[in-house]
């Protein structure tokens, strides 16, 4: 009973040291290595390393969103599409050729639905 | 035969559901028009129902990649249950405040009962926690759906971060027990000998997934959303949370428990505390009717009254689990069909009067009986069976599951007074239920109206299935038989069939 819970202890301590070293040893390298130079440069917000254009504080409409959703449609289609093209067209028995097609036509029927609904439209 | 077809013959329904939902979806696309509400529900009825009569006459029996899907007379009962509480809560939605993308309502509601199917008919780790997020994410948008509604929001938003938590544990505890067994499958895990020595490991993996299911069975102390999530949401949504979801929630939760842990149970006797899962559902049953039903004492609105009540309804049925063996589940599974049944139609109840009076405060059930005498009968029969007076099925219920704890424990250990101080706790905390259920009755049948606008009740779907289900209520009550005897056999010889292939590997 005793060294029983030992396994446990220890898988708590692992889990409790997993996330806590990174972020200790990140504190002492801020603390003990960089020393502090706020600059104009340096506190700018990131953007991909053109200059900044202003504030990053700025509201985004939600409508982007339902974009970035649906731009997921296009992302699993070609994620799943590619292990078909990788076997050729050539091998592709009849049941693996009509999944493939309902898999598309779901697809195919998201991209309707949100057209139909107006999600296109930037307001 | 291969793999596809053969899963396709087991989900045959699920399958056809998930076509009705694409073609609910599709079809409301369409210009709107008058009709085109009742065009949307009726097509969701039509696949429904043809899904239904496959699951009646081509049940598919059997077990597919060691307990993946599963096929036996007790998921085919529950599976029929589920399509039947969610097609009314179709048609309770036609007739309630949700207006806009009514076919993406419909939708919903049909991939979330997928979702619950494929929970009822499963016994395997992954399997069950993929059914329980493809039950929730739609419920979460169910709940939302009132888009100019704040208090929607806030419920959808309280819902989806307690779901996404609960469901963080509950995967957490899976890996867990799958990390210390190396199986998912429910029947590998009750063989495999670590299981029976409850391994401190395996014994934090079981506590995880409880608090999982906790959440999602509201049970206390894991309960604080579903006040606000049933006040919130959309009637028809609320109804389904509280009767299509808590279904497949105890199945499945009973199968885990009973099948994957049935030599890891432990004792919560009086005086006799084994480290298991029983002590565990003794504690948060307790709690969940202590709680529950103390809360809902001070509360002003009949959602509300309905949550809480659920919460303690949980707390019974935790309870109920103890009494492990056939009779316990069976009495636990009458039991959250007759709640499923009486909760949906105290919510269509519910919906109906928001429509007329525009809200679900005690104040606008007032004088019901006398604008409405039909409707105010039908949720008397729903608050009378929900407090468990006898006529009703909630006392066959209540007196099944109480029955069948006290039964299971005392023949084990003599001399010991076993679960009897959770009875006696239950029963206590029932009467005290009583004030709230009669406080809701008061107001339609004692209190009279003010100056009410004379609106006239129009004749929709909602009122029909509202009393039907007050029948079923009523009848269940007069003849418990016709559902538990069924519910019976179909436990038992899913039991055989379960022993059958634990031989033959």
């Amino acid at each position: 009973m005793s060294h029983d819970y030992l396994l446990l202890t220890i898988f708590l301590a692992i889990a409790l040291v997993f996330p806590l070293v990174p972020l200790a040893m990140a504190w002492l390298f801020a603390r003990c290595l960089t020393p502090a130079k706020p600059g104009n440069d340096k506190q700018a917000s990131y953007e991909c390393g053109i200059e900044s254009t202003g504030a990053a504080r700025i509201q985004f409409q939600s409508h982007y969103y339902l974009y970035a959703l649906v731009f997921l449609i296009f992302d699993v289609e070609t994620v799943f599409l590619l292990p078909f093209a990788a076997m050729g067209f050539v091998n592709i028995s009849v049941p693996n050729f009509l999944a493939i097609m309902v898999f598309l036509l779901l697809l195919l029927e998201s991209l309707v639905w949100a057209w139909a609904k107006g999600i296109f439209k930037w307001k | 035969m291969s793999f596809a077809s053969l899963l396709f013959q087991f989900l045959t329904p699920e399958f056809m559901l998930a076509d009705t939902a694409l073609l609910v979806l599709l079809a409301g696309l369409f210009k709107s028009t008058a009709q085109k509400r009742g065009m949307l529900l009726s097509l969701t009825l039509l696949g429904g129902i043809i899904a239904a009569a496959m699951l009646v006459l081509h049940p598919h029996y059997g077990n597919l990649s060691n307990g993946m899907v599963v096929g036996d007379p007790l998921t085919q009962l529950v599976k029929l249950t589920l399509l039947t509480l969610s097609l009314i809560t179709a048609i309770f939605a036609a007739g309630s405040t949700v207006r806009e993308h009514f076919a993406e309502y419909l939708g919903l509601i049909l991939f979330s009962t997928i979702g619950m199917m494929l929970l009822a008919g499963t016994e395997d780790l992954l399997m069950i926690f993929i059914g329980l997020e493809m039950t929730s994410i739609p419920l979460y948008i169910l709940t939302g759906y009132l888009k100019r509604s704040s208090a929607s929001a806030e419920a959808a938003l309280k819902y989806f971060l307690v779901g996404g938590v609960s469901a963080a544990f509950l995967l957490f505890g899976l890996s867990l027990i799958y990390g210390v067994t190396g199986s998912t499958s429910l029947a590998d895990l009750a063989r495999t000998p670590r299981a029976a020595l409850l391994d401190p490991l395996l014994l934090a993996g079981v506590v995880m997934a409880m608090v999982g299911f906790g959440f999602k069975v509201a049970a206390v102390p894991f309960h604080l959303w579903a006040p606000d999530v049933y006040e919130g949401a959309p009637t028809p949504s609320a109804a389904l949370i509280a009767s299509g979801s808590k279904v497949a929630g105890f199945l499945i939760l009973a199968k885990l428990l009973t099948i994957g842990f049935a030599k890891g149970t432990g004792s919560a006797a009086w005086g006799l505390f084994q480290p298991g899962w029983l002590p565990l559902l003794a504690i948060a049953g307790a709690a969940s009717v202590v709680v529950g039903n103390l809360a809902a004492l001070s509360q002003s609105n009949v959602k509300r009254i309905l949550a809480y009540s659920a919460i303690a309804q949980s707390g019974y049925m935790l309870l109920g689990l103890m009494a492990t063996g056939t009779t316990g589940i069976s009495s636990v599974i009458f039991y959250v069909i007759v709640y499923a049944l009486t909760t949906l139609g105290a919510f269509g109840v519910v919906s109906l009067v928001e429509q007329r009076r525009g809200g679900s405060q005690l104040h606008h059930f007032q004088g019901l009986h006398q604008s409405a005498p039909g409707l105010a009968l039908c949720m008397g029969v729903f608050m009378v069976s929900l407090a468990g007076i006898p006529p009703l099925a909630g006392f066959f219920g209540k007196f099944y599951l109480f029955a069948g704890a006290l039964g299971s424990v005392s023949s084990l250990y003599d001399g010991n007074l076993g679960l009897l101080w959770l009875i006696i706790v239950a029963v206590a905390f029932n009467a005290v239920s009583l004030y709230y259920y009669l406080i809701v009755l008061k107001h339609i049948f004692v209190i009279p109206t003010g100056a009410e606008p004379a609106q006239p009740s129009p004749r929709c779907a909602t009122s029909v299935f509202v009393g039907f289900l007050a029948l079923a209520v009523f009848a269940l009550g007069l003849y418990p038989a016709a559902l538990l005897e069924p519910i019976q056999n179909a436990v038992t010889s899913a039991a055989t069939f379960a022993a059958k292939t634990a031989a033959l590997h």
